[in-house]
């Protein structure tokens, strides 16, 4: 019998060498993802006022999500029952968290700015009818139209009126003898950047084509001039004519920002230069189909005012007539329900961004900086395998065989590596913390003792005498199921609780890696090393 | 060596019970259980360096600094120094909390309807003015209420971040640590840590149900199932012992070390419950005495590994990795007696007892 017939034969030996296979590749290709820890970084445990229905949940997330992290490259914040919010982040300058930390507090900062003014902000909308009953979707004919009521407070109604008086024109006559009107557009902003915007002839001819064209997912509408947008930015956009620039005229610029924000192209020497003069230079991102500059601006939705709220039947002279609204509506097209559904739900998410008396009450948090988790990781690899070694020579003092110690040695190795490779799965990616660590240690020490248990079991003199070696191991492995079940049920409360109360992620690791130890070894590892035992037995009552 | 059990069982029953009443004094009465950060709300400052200082030092230059009481513990250990402080919140960022709370409560309160709405925004702005006032000294004005909300609390928090890091810079200067120093740091606001506690509670309470039904599904007698429940009993009872004689607080991190000492002492009492009452041939009292071989074996692996865990935790400072070695070093030491003392004897009586029927 060749070696690969023998190892399939003992399906036991197969099933731990498949897993150890499985670990490899998934540690190869994904890697081990360390938590804070060690990464260094911040955890961030957002209290909220009160309990809020999931949906509240879903939508504050994305508030705070896009807020902190807008190019979305961190971990997700992810909630903890109706009432708490988790976030990490790999921050650790107490700037940087101060301002993340005033970021998840307020949400967001909401503009709409027409012809290069601000005409209202988030601070002045009082609320977002959402029990309206004009607020929803409704089906029009083939289509469906949302309708986003809200209210403005009392200064942002009259200046709205201020500015949006007359702005729309006649451009020709409806078949039923009514005028049809051209209006202008209003931009809607989050979190509009206070900086200098820069970027080169390239990206910007790129951007100009892609604002003509509209992107439907973005809520860019098609023929969208980038003059006007960025007009209504109120911000400064140079563009560098063959990636250089005269350093006496931005100088000047100075003295209004120290911002700047340049599109991913402008070249480090030029970042460095920029530096030099005395800018805080960040790169903002590009985002698939989407032109930079529309990110870079913080723009968010372009929405044509319509003639009932210009008060175009007023006469143009006698603006004091002209009709003050505090409700406004807006309101869309779309082909499909669920389109016109997410349409309306983004822009009410937008609206109420800044409009929420927040619902924070508490941030608590933990920062570890990144040096110390690194010395962190490497104390406790060294730990471990001191721990390991220490414990292959008990076994070896208590034992004196090594025919034994090597596969019980071996056991452990292999229930280590599958447990840290099932972490790494994508699926999983369980980060591999302190909280982790201890559950290994939890797992492991479990299984050293399986190990022991199945070893006395079967070599057992007494029992030897009495009991066929079959029963030996029944005995044995119902010991060690037991235990496996056991601390299943000691744990399982910790993992199925900790998505809904608060103050349990730490612990969700360390119960998840025990769980996963206990089940790893009563059904991969610990029946091969039963079967070892079992042969080695065979092989000395042969003799 | 073998008739260990025989002879002596019921006087071993009574040790780990006599041994019981000190320690339920002293983790319940008297020095007590202390609750750690995380379940009461407050902060903590741990710095790592490469100098040793007297905790006295660092209590009085914190003290100094922040006004209100600290608790330092000082780490010296061959290879690196830390001070572990702790304090509350400072009384300015409470008050401030108080009156943004009544802020918030106005505008949320306000009806949009309500003939009232200007006098509550007024009122509200008033508020948030004067935590600002109380945390920057700044004097401001705002016609927006949301604005002067969003402003106050923005306050809150760079006063709280500024609270923090004011204290590493003083420490920095006046301990003359230099720039190898390394900060960790925990903020929890008292309420969570509430709920946090709440948490803690419900998840132990669950737990000990599940291991219930688990066993007793498992042995299907009363007394097995009773001698592995007190012996657990006793294993987390010596391990909070520990934490009271080390200083080591309840935290959700103990909390994970406390279910460690539960599993680690299922397995030894499991191991040696099914032994006893399950297997067949030899004497209750000899098939006790095979599972005392087994589970000293498992012990002295597993103090093998807690050796090694303290002593480099201990070195370099892992603070976590200490807490949950020294506590689960207890738990083993609380397994040795309660299992191989009170557990055994109880398993062996009422084996032969049944045997005798």
């Amino acid at each position: 019998m060749n070696f690969f017939d023998k190892l399939m034969k003992n399906w036991q030996y197969a099933l731990v060498i498949l897993f150890v296979i499985i670990s490899l590749l998934s540690l190869g290709l994904y890697g081990i993802n360390y938590g804070i820890d060690f990464n260094g970084g911040t955890l961030f445990q957002v209290e909220l006022q009160e309990k809020v229905s999931n949906e509240e949940m879903a939508r504050l997330v994305n508030v705070i999500s896009a807020r902190i992290d807008p190019n979305g490259f961190g971990t997700p914040p992810s909630p903890v029952g109706g009432k708490y919010i988790l976030i990490q982040t790999e921050e650790t300058d107490s700037v940087a968290l101060e301002k993340i930390e005033t970021r998840i507090r307020q949400q967001g900062k909401f503009e709409s700015n027409l012809d290069g003014n601000i005409i209202f902000t988030g601070d002045e909308i009082r609320k977002v009818l959402r029990s309206d009953r004009s607020f929803g979707v409704f089906k029009a004919g083939t289509s469906y139209e949302w309708s986003l009521p809200f209210v403005l407070n009392e200064k942002a109604s009259i200046s709205f009126m201020e500015s949006t008086f007359h702005k729309c024109t006649t451009t020709g006559t409806a078949p039923n003898g009514l005028p049809i009107y051209t209006c202008e557009k209003t931009v809607f902003f989050l979190d509009r950047p206070t900086a200098l915007i820069i970027t080169t002839q390239e990206q910007y001819d790129k951007d100009s084509a892609l604002l003509l064209e509209g992107n439907k997912f973005s809520n860019i509408p098609q023929e969208t001039q980038i003059e006007e947008l960025i007009e209504d930015s109120m911000l400064t956009l140079i563009v560098l004519d063959a990636n250089t620039f005269d350093k006496e005229s931005i100088k000047a610029h100075l003295a209004l920002t120290p911002n700047v924000v340049v599109s991913p192209d402008v070249s480090t020497s030029i970042k460095q230069d920029l530096n030099s003069i005395g800018f805080n230079v960040t790169t903002s991102e590009i985002k698939e189909g989407i032109p930079w500059i529309w990110t870079a601006l913080g723009t968010k939705q372009i929405i044509s005012l319509t003639e009932g709220i210009t008060n175009e039947d007023v006469p143009e002279d006698q603006k004091d007539r002209a009709k003050i609204f505090s409700t406004l509506r807006i309101t869309g097209q779309r082909a499909t329900i669920q389109e016109a559904q997410s349409d309306l739900e983004e822009l009410a998410v937008l609206l109420e961004s800044g409009s929420l008396p927040t619902p924070v009450k508490n941030i608590s948090k933990e920062t570890i900086s990144a040096s110390l988790g690194k010395s962190f990781l490497d104390n406790i690899v060294f730990m471990g395998i001191l721990a390991l070694l220490i414990i292959g020579i008990v076994i070896y003092l208590r034992y004196r065989n090594l025919m034994l110690t090597i596969p019980i040695f071996a056991t452990i190795l292999a229930e280590t590596l599958i447990l840290v490779g099932i972490l790494s799965l994508p699926f999983l990616r369980q980060p591999f913390d302190l909280a982790a660590f201890a559950g290994l240690i939890a797992a492991l020490g479990s299984g050293v003792n399986a190990e022991i248990v199945i070893v006395d079991e079967l070599m057992n003199k007494t029992k030897r005498e009495t009991l066929s070696l079959l029963q030996r191991v029944k005995d044995g492995l119902f010991i060690i199921t037991t235990s496996a079940i056991t601390m299943i049920g000691v744990m399982g409360p910790i993992v199925l609780l900790s998505k809904s109360m608060p103050g349990l992620s730490g612990l969700y690791g360390f119960a998840l890696v025990a769980i996963l130890g206990a089940i790893i070894g009563v059904l991969i590892t610990r029946p091969a090393f039963t079967k070892i035992v079992e042969t080695i037995i065979e092989k000395k009552e042969k003799q | 060596m073998q008739d260990f059990y025989k002879t002596h069982y019921k006087k071993l029953l009574f040790i780990p019970l006599i041994i019981a009443i000190p320690l339920l004094f002293i983790v319940f009465v008297f020095p007590g259980l202390q609750q750690g950060i995380d379940l009461r709300g407050g902060n903590v400052l741990i710095i790592h360096f490469d100098k040793e200082v007297s905790a006295k030092e660092v209590e009085s230059i914190v003290e100094a600094e922040l006004g209100i009481p600290v608790t330092v513990s000082a780490i010296n250990s061959p290879t690196s120094h830390g001070v572990y402080i702790e304090y509350d919140k400072d009384k300015k960022a409470l008050d401030a909390e108080i009156l943004i709370e009544k802020a918030r409560l106005l505008l949320a309160d306000a009806n949009l309807t309500s003939a009232d709405l200007e006098a509550k925004e007024k009122e509200s702005i008033a508020f948030s003015i004067q935590a600002i006032k109380l945390l920057s000294g700044e004097d401001k004005n705002f016609d927006n209420a949301k604005a002067a909300l969003n402003d106050a609390q923005s306050s809150l928090s760079i006063f709280n971040e500024n609270t923090s890091n004011k204290l590493k810079i003083v420490l920095v200067d006046k301990l003359n640590l230099g720039e190898n120093a390394e900060f960790q740091h925990r903020n929890v606001s008292a309420t969570f840590g509430e709920a946090a506690f709440g948490s803690g509670i419900t998840i132990a309470f669950s737990a000990a149900i599940s291991l219930l039904i688990i066993i007793f599904i498992f042995f299907r007698q009363f007394v097995p199932v009773v001698g592995i429940i007190c012996a657990m009993i006793f294993d987390v009872l010596m391990a909070m012992t520990g934490m009271v004689i080390l200083g080591i607080p309840l935290s959700l991190l103990t909390i994970s070390a406390l279910l460690m000492v539960v599993a680690s002492s299922v397995d030894t009492n499991i191991m040696l419950t099914s032994k006893v009452i399950k297997e067949k041939g030899s004497t209750p009292s000899s098939r006790a005495f095979s599972a005392l071989k087994t589970g000293l074996t498992m012990s002295s692996t597993t103090l093998s590994a807690l050796i090694a865990m303290l002593l480099i935790s201990f070195l370099f400072q892992i603070d976590v990795v200490f807490q949950i070695a020294a506590i689960l070093l207890f738990g083993l030491l609380g397994d040795l007696i309660a299992t191989w003392l009170m557990n055994a004897s109880l398993l062996v009586w009422f084996t032969e007892k049944m045997v005798r029927k």
